[in-house]
């Protein structure tokens, strides 16, 4: 089954295209990483299946929920994890929770098992009485992403999630990720080649709105003849010369 | 409704753990109620404490707007508000979830100012009191829409320059620091249409009593009740507005 199905989506700011003619599945369960450089137009698609943008022609549907006339029933479906953190700043860690458990309709019970499962999953419990204002930076990331755990969202948009952090906390997010596969459909933005190799099930690869692959990560290398992601994602975007 | 609650106690608690938000909204108003009273009292019947006590309430109003307002920039620039646009939240619920965790601290800030003042002068302490602190709900809720609205516009950066220039309109419109009748005939037509002497109008003349019901009630009553339904109009779109632009 198709968790999302795009269908021609255009995006145009003035006489700007950021996205032009982009069609694409994805299916139930995948994690799906969109790569692309600055102005790709990665960020831009997230919005508009997130509802945050409409679209400016074409449609996107999210289990079968159109993001341009059902948009209060796509918002039911989904969570978003920004390239900025997205948490309240002066709770604590453990508030967080409860106060996102409560925005999402969840009783006293389900919101005692799914702080649990964040303290597991993320290992917040060693610093859950620590208000987000002083979190680091990567305690911040994983707490914005552990809300996602909280709403239990059917598909979960991660732009570009560990930007700016330091290489443990990066590992430390992957193993995280990683560990909600299956539990629900994310599409993962980013710059980092290795992050997309090491947790997508399939890639897509955009430059200047346009989507210019889709595939595995072995399909890549064959459409690109290279052999690692990083070469075939130059190869594509380029379209060699680089 | 659950989500509603939710969401005044979330910002109830980012307003109430910011020092400066209590010193502002608190301290600083109440220590300038009591340095002003003894210093002054003496010499004009402007610091005398029944005058003084409304004026300082209303003051302290205004910084609702400022705290208001950088809850509400920082909330967008942190993508915070982004993150709930998308949830099963409604925009209604987040407005209403900002205004309804001001409106404790507002009467708070009236309960605190009309009892310190009662403690200090005990013939404070009347059925007034009551009338007073009731009032001061309806200039609450215009300093919350600007709060609001100046949120929505500003960046957590310009978000403390614009918010203080309310304030100081506060200060220097309301009448209650110097006597207006020595002011240009272009101040006292401002401080009559803006909301500012109004507020300190109705809460002194429901302190007080008013002589005339009319002019001393009703009409400060109905310009407040005017800016603050027009303030909140405003503040909702331009907040919808904003969200949508994400």
């Amino acid at each position: 089954m198709n968790a999302i199905e795009i269908k021609h989506l255009r995006k145009e700011y003035k006489d700007v295209v950021a996205v032009e003619d982009l069609s694409l599945s994805v299916k139930e369960g995948e994690i799906f990483a969109l790569l692309g450089v600055n102005g790709a137009g990665k960020t831009t698609t997230i919005k508009m299946l997130s509802t945050l943008s409409r679209p400016t022609s074409g449609d996107a549907l999210i289990y079968g929920k159109s993001v341009v006339t059902e948009a209060d029933a796509v918002k039911g479906l989904l969570d978003v994890s920004t390239q900025e953190t997205a948490v309240a700043r002066k709770l604590t860690v453990s508030e967080n929770i409860d106060f996102y458990a409560a925005l999402n309709d969840l009783s006293a019970q389900e919101t005692k098992d799914v702080k649990q499962r964040c303290y597991e999953v993320f290992g917040l419990d060693a610093v859950k009485d620590k208000t987000a204002a002083k979190l680091s930076g990567g305690w911040q990331r994983k707490l914005s992403i552990a809300l996602a755990l909280v709403s239990k969202p059917k598909v979960l948009f991660l732009d570009e999630p560990t930007l700016g952090l330091d290489v443990l906390a990066r590992r430390e997010l992957w193993k995280a990720i990683s560990a909600m596969k299956g539990e629900m459909t994310i599409i993962l933005t980013t710059h980092y080649m290795e992050e997309a190799e090491a947790l997508s099930d399939r890639i897509g690869v955009m430059a200047g709105g346009k989507l210019l692959f889709v595939g595995t990560k072995e399909e890549m290398f064959a459409f690109s003849g290279k052999q690692n992601v990083e070469d075939a994602f130059i190869e594509i975007v380029s379209g060699g010369k680089v | 409704m659950k989500r509603l609650f939710a969401l005044i106690k979330r910002n109830l608690k980012e307003i109430l753990r910011d020092p400066l938000s209590l010193i502002f909204m608190l301290a600083m108003p109440l220590l300038m109620e009591v340095l002003f009273y003894f210093i002054f009292h003496n010499m004009t019947a402007q610091f005398e404490m029944k005058y003084l006590a409304p004026g300082i309430v209303v003051f302290a109003q205004a910084f609702l707007s400022l705290f208001a307002g950088i809850l509400i920039s920082l909330d967008r620039g942190s993508a915070f508000l982004t993150r709930l646009y998308v949830s099963r939240a409604k925009a209604p619920e987040f407005i209403l979830g900002y205004a309804l965790s001001l409106l404790p601290i507002a009467l708070a800030q009236s309960i605190l100012f009309f009892l310190v003042g009662g403690l200090i002068d005990h013939s404070m302490f009347s059925v007034g009191m009551i009338y007073g602190i009731l009032l001061s709900l309806v200039p609450s809720f215009f300093f919350i829409g600007m709060g609001i609205l100046l949120g929505s516009l500003c960046n957590e950066k310009s978000i403390g320059g614009v918010a203080s220039i309310l304030i100081m309109g506060q200060s220097l419109l309301s009448g209650m620091w110097f006597p207006p009748e020595g002011l240009g005939e272009g101040m006292l037509i401002a401080m009559r249409v803006l909301p500012f002497k109004n507020a300190t109008d109705l809460l002194q003349g429901g302190f007080l009593g008013y002589e005339s019901v009319l002019t001393g009630f009703w009409r400060p009553l109905l310009i407040l009740l005017g800016y603050a339904v027009a303030v909140f109009v405003v503040a909702v779109v331009v907040f919808k507005r904003k969200m949508q632009e994400k």
